[in-house]
Formats: structure tokens, sequence, C-alpha cells
């Protein structure tokens, strides 16, 4: 025998409840998204450096400075979207390829983190060609330890 | 009871006879490049405990974890006691090609024998004979973790009937020597299929569909189907191909790196110029 006020506190917890999940979904599948997003972008930046370094496009100091700066809006974006957060992973929606090892305890993803952001220093700072070669296996050195580690297979 | 004897006599392992090893002196050159494309040191590398064990040596006991349990590569270096130092040419044929135990045991199929059984006897005797040539390392070995382990083992006598093709491989007269010797090697010891060729549900490889890919058999992702690798844009060409199985993500080619494809790669690119060659000319002809 519920009193109406009781009923009218349960009926608005539940939905305040109900809000909060839905939320917390949609916030979640934003971060991995924010996530996905960063590496697609990436991948872009990274992908006409290795032009420049196979031959097929020419040395061009001002399209490395393009691919670096690139790869750094991605970073502060996807870090002000909070991609990388442990809550990315509650109640998704959306597939996500990270594995949870990236958060678990020992996890070395900031040394990587940083071996990448380290590449990208050392690749902005070369001047020439010769020294863009050089520089340059470093950078997909880190995306590729990361991935060894961290990333579910996509198939 | 009668059951019983059936399994027992049906599960039986069938070693090689002494016969089916030739004499031959080993190729310790060949017996390398074997062992690179192989990826032998990729499972029977050690575990980080103890310290101080040279990671390069392939002296065992790194944690494999298989949908069945956890198993413990043993120790491959010629070390007597712990090691292959004391292995005959006959022992070593039937580990590898047969997947039986020095002692008799059947091996579980995550060492890839289902592959190794198509390589001529000489090509593993080569690896025998590089494998000797390394330094010896102490390295005891470990029991896998298995549920009923000793049931298990006997019991993949029988899935041997359905899971171990023992017809060795063959050169297609029909392709280039360039071509032949990317198939040996991918289907040899590379061993490509055992990842890239979907299981069926007895987890043996479903070769109807081989090569096409399905659910990566450590149990998280997928691994990609091998087929029209330029037909569906992955590659622009054989040449590209080849960038990629030599330098992998590290030139921003994608995909290279997870579910264990990192140590694929990073074998791919040890190995001489013509065979990443072959093996590229090889897989772009799988349509």
């Amino acid at each position: 025998m519920l009193s109406r006020n009781l009923f009218k506190s349960i009926a608005a917890g539940a939905i305040v409840l109900g809000m909060g999940f839905s939320l917390a979904y949609a916030a979640a599948d934003d971060q991995i998204k924010a996530r996905q997003a960063e590496m697609k972008a990436n991948g872009k930046a990274i992908g006409a450096l290795a032009a420049i370094m196979k031959g097929e496009a020419p040395y061009d100091a001002a399209a490395v400075k393009a691919s670096l700066d690139a790869m750094t809006a991605a970073d502060a974006a996807a870090a002000e979207a909070k991609a990388w957060d442990a809550s990315s992973m509650e109640g998704a929606t959306v597939e996500t390829w990270a594995k949870p090892e990236i958060w678990a305890e020992g996890s070395d993803i900031g040394a990587k983190y940083q071996a990448w952001v380290d590449a990208r220093a050392a690749l902005a700072a070369t001047t020439d060609e010769a020294g863009f070669k050089a520089a340059f296996p470093a950078l997909g050195a880190a995306c590729q330890s990361c991935h060894e580690s961290f990333r579910r297979p996509k198939g | 009871m009668l059951g019983f004897t059936a399994f027992w006599l049906l599960s039986a392992p069938r070693p090689l006879p002494a016969s089916a090893i030739p004499a031959h002196n080993g190729n310790i050159a060949n017996g390398e490049i074997l062992y690179t494309a192989g990826g032998c040191r990729n499972c029977h590398k050690p575990n980080a405990e103890p310290a101080g064990l040279d990671p390069n040596l392939p002296s065992g006991g790194f944690p494999l974890k298989t949908p069945i349990g956890v198993l413990y590569p043993p120790n491959l270096t010629p070390d007597i006691q712990t090691g292959i130092g004391n292995w005959s040419d006959l022992d070593f044929v039937n580990a590898v090609q047969r997947g039986i135990s020095k002692s008799g045991q059947h091996l579980i199929p995550a060492f890839p024998y289902t592959s190794y059984a198509a390589m001529p006897v000489e090509d593993v005797l080569d690896i025998k004979a590089y494998l000797m040539s390394l330094p010896p390392v102490a390295s005891p070995g470990r029991e896998a973790d298995l549920p009923i382990a000793f049931l298990l083992r006997r019991g993949l006598g029988l899935w041997k009937f359905l899971g171990l093709d023992t017809t060795p491989w063959q050169p297609d007269g029909s392709q280039t020597a360039t071509w032949n010797r990317g198939s040996y090697l991918v289907n040899g010891p590379g061993h490509c299929g055992e990842c890239h060729t979907p299981r069926n549900l007895i987890m043996a490889r479903d070769n109807s569909r081989f090569m096409m890919g399905g659910p990566h058999p450590e149990g998280q992702g997928k691994v990609p189907s091998l087929h029209g690798l330029i037909e569906t844009g992955r590659y622009k060409d054989q040449k590209d191909l080849v960038l990629a199985l030599q330098n992998g993500e590290v030139f921003g080619y994608e995909n290279m790196s997870s579910g264990g494809m990192g140590q694929v790669q990073a074998n791919m690119a040890k190995l001489p110029q013509a065979d990443v060659e072959a093996i590229a000319e090889y897989l772009i002809s799988l349509k």
C-alpha cells in the first residue's frame, strides 16, 4: 500500500536512473568513436609519410610538417574527448578493437604512448630527407608496438 | 570395456619408422631460413621469469594460451637434460611432422605439425641441424595445464585421422618456380593456414575455406581472408605486399601487428628478399 509521494519518488528515481544509464551508454560510444577517429587520422597522416619513405612521393618538408601537425591535432582531440579513459569500455554499444588490457594493472600503455610522442618530436626536428628517413621508422614502430599488445585483430 | 579398448587401439600414436629418415647432412643455413619462416622462436621463446634467459634462443617455457588450456612449449636448444640434445633425427621428425613426442605421447596441435607434415623430411632435418648449432640452455620443461590431459592427449590419436593430413607438399607444374617457392613457404614452414584458414567443429582446418579467414584461434577478434588481396584493394600490387610483409606498420600498413601478426611480420623481415617476393607472388594468386 504505497503512499502517493513514495510512489512519485520511486518513479522519479527510476527515470533519473534510466536517464543516467542512457547517458552513460552514449558517453562510452562517443569516447570510442573519438578514439577510432584519432586512429583513422593517424593512419592517414602516416600514410603520407610512408609514401615519402618508399619513394612514391617526393620529400617535402612542408608535407612532413602537415602530417605531424595532423597527428598532434588528433592526439589533442582524443584527449579532450576522454577517448582513452577506462570509462569508454563501460556500457558501450559501438564495437571497439581496444583490448581491456590497456587499463589493466601493470599496463605499459603510458610508455608506448610516450614513444609515439617522442617519435613525432624527433621527426619534427629533422630538416632534410636523410634526417627524415633516419627518424621515420621509429614513428611506425610506435604504432606497431601498441597495436601488437593492445589491439584486437580486426580481420 | 570394449569401447575403451577400441578407443585405445584406434588412438595409438603411429610414428614414422626409422626407415623414413634418409641419410642427410644437415644444411644449417637452410635450417635457419626455415626456422625463421616457421616462427619457431615465437612460441618456443623463454618466459620472462626466470630472468636472465636469452629471449632470442628457443629455450621454451613461454605460456601459450589456447582455447583448451595453457601450454608450455619445450626447450629446443641442444641441452642434453632439458632440451633436444639427445633427440635422434627420428625423434625430431616424429614430433615436427606427426605430432608425437619423444616419450610417445600425442602433441597438442597448437604446435602446427599439421602444416609441417607437408615438408620434405630433409628440410626438417636442416632445421634440426640449425637448432643443434645453437648454444645449449638449461631450462626444464613444464607440464601443460590441460583438463583431463591424459584422455585429451590420447584422444588426439582419433582427431589426427581427420585433422592431420600427411600428404607431402607438391609443386604445381603450371606455375613459376618462384610461385612454387611461395606456395611451399606458406603451406609448409610458414603454416599461415593455421590462423588464416577457419576451423570446423573439431577444430581441424576447414580446407574448403583455405585461407579465407574467420574467428581468431586465440579467441579474440578476427583473422582476415588472404583471397583477392589486390582485387579488394588491400594492396596495390606484389611490390606493395612485399613492403607490407617486410615493414608492417612501420610503413603504415594496417593490421600487421595484432593477434600475433606482428611476430610473423618481424620474421618475414628477416627472410631473404627472394623468399618474401615468392610468398607475395603466391598470396596474390589466391582469388
